[in-house]
């Protein structure tokens, strides 16, 4: 069993500096790796990055991100990422990284992802060159997400986006925004590779839980959603399942109670 | 409600998202007996304040209701099995 801890859209800022300290200095005792959907900042400044990156030192488990929106708005995304990198975390851009945790390996695929809206009411590359640059943008990342995942061969694959790949975990954003907050080209490109887990954030207003066209798992831990400091998803494989659940199908495993995941709420305000 | 009003409500809702001291995409505006009302959620109170200040910096004329509500976090939950 691997066990992933993940977040999204923590938007940081110098005034969360803290916040989420308390409970990420104990993830170490519930996960083995710590993923991150995009949106670690709220516009992007060096100065806020630095600030999540003192947050992310107290984490004891490599840690994996992506960019998101948020994160390229001041236009100092290759600052940003190289704070990042410089704190040990591996930022994901159409990219892939591998890690063995006991007898078993892990592939992470990660792209930020953008736009489009999802089958039967999408954009397409058609028309002005804005246009055709906006769904072209999508269609690079998703085949460069395709060529990331199909080229790991590991027990399990995850990928991890920013933008969503299904409506699912959108339903409860505005329709009018669908097209703004992924793209179904993202779940395509995973269906036809496969992968254990599909991660993303992004839609604030959107549901925990979806799953793709081809039976992928699809999980919004965007911190609006979760309400909580990260979710925990453990990866097992049906014939080791620990807790002798049907082959290929989900249940809530119960584990130990540690600092993890005790039930206290503390409110940030 | 005028059709003006529809403009000034899209103005500040794009305000809040791209001024750097709030940049938060998702604040609802709405304009009721000529007061603006912001609800939805931010990060923290300076986000909160800071929305009030925008607000008034683009409708100065009118009253604002800050009705935002400082996002909560708990400790993570059980974890959830994915089996392959």
């Amino acid at each position: 069993m691997i066990r992933i801890a993940t977040i999204a859209d923590v938007h940081f800022s110098q005034t969360t500096d803290g916040l989420l300290r308390p409970y990420w200095s104990s993830l170490h005792e519930c996960a083995d790796l710590f993923l991150i959907g995009g949106d670690l900042t709220t516009h992007g400044g060096a100065d806020q990055v630095a600030a999540l990156a003192r947050e992310l030192s107290y984490v004891r488990v490599p840690i994996v991100a992506v960019l998101g929106n948020h994160d390229y708005h001041s236009n100092q995304d290759k600052e940003v990422r190289k704070i990042l990198e410089a704190a040990g975390v591996i930022v994901l851009e159409g990219t892939n990284t591998t890690f063995t945790i006991g007898a078993e390996s892990i592939g992470i695929a990660g792209t930020s992802g953008f736009g489009g809206g999802f089958a039967g009411a999408c954009g397409s590359s058609f028309g002005e060159p804005e246009m055709k640059a906006f769904i072209g943008h999508t269609e690079r990342l998703a085949n460069s997400l395709e060529a990331a995942l199909s080229d790991l061969k590991t027990d399990f694959r995850v990928a991890l986006l920013h933008y969503s790949p299904v409506k699912d975990t959108i339903t409860g954003e505005r329709l009018e925004i669908y097209p703004f907050l992924g793209s179904y080209l993202f779940a395509e490109a995973v269906d036809r590779t496969g992968a254990d887990l599909i991660i993303h954030g992004h839609a604030h207003h959107g549901q925990e839980k979806g799953i793709t066209a081809g039976g992928v798992p699809v999980r919004n831990v965007a911190l609006p959603v979760l309400r909580r400091a990260y979710a925990i998803y453990n990866l097992e494989k049906a014939a080791h399942s620990s807790t002798g659940a049907a082959q290929g199908s989900g249940a809530i495993s119960e584990s130990p109670r540690t600092s993890c995941n005790t039930a206290a709420e503390i409110s940030a305000s | 409600m005028k059709a003006e009003y529809q403009y000034l409500v899209a103005k500040l809702q794009r305000a809040l998202a791209e001024d750097p001291r709030v940049n938060v995409l998702d604040i609802k505006v709405m304009m009721v007996a000529e007061k603006i009302h912001l609800t939805g959620q931010v990060a923290n109170e300076e986000h909160k304040m800071a929305a009030t200040k925008v607000a008034l910096l683009v409708l100065p004329d009118l009253e604002i209701r800050n009705e935002l509500t400082v996002l909560s976090v708990g400790a993570p939950a059980q974890p959830e099995a994915i089996i392959d």
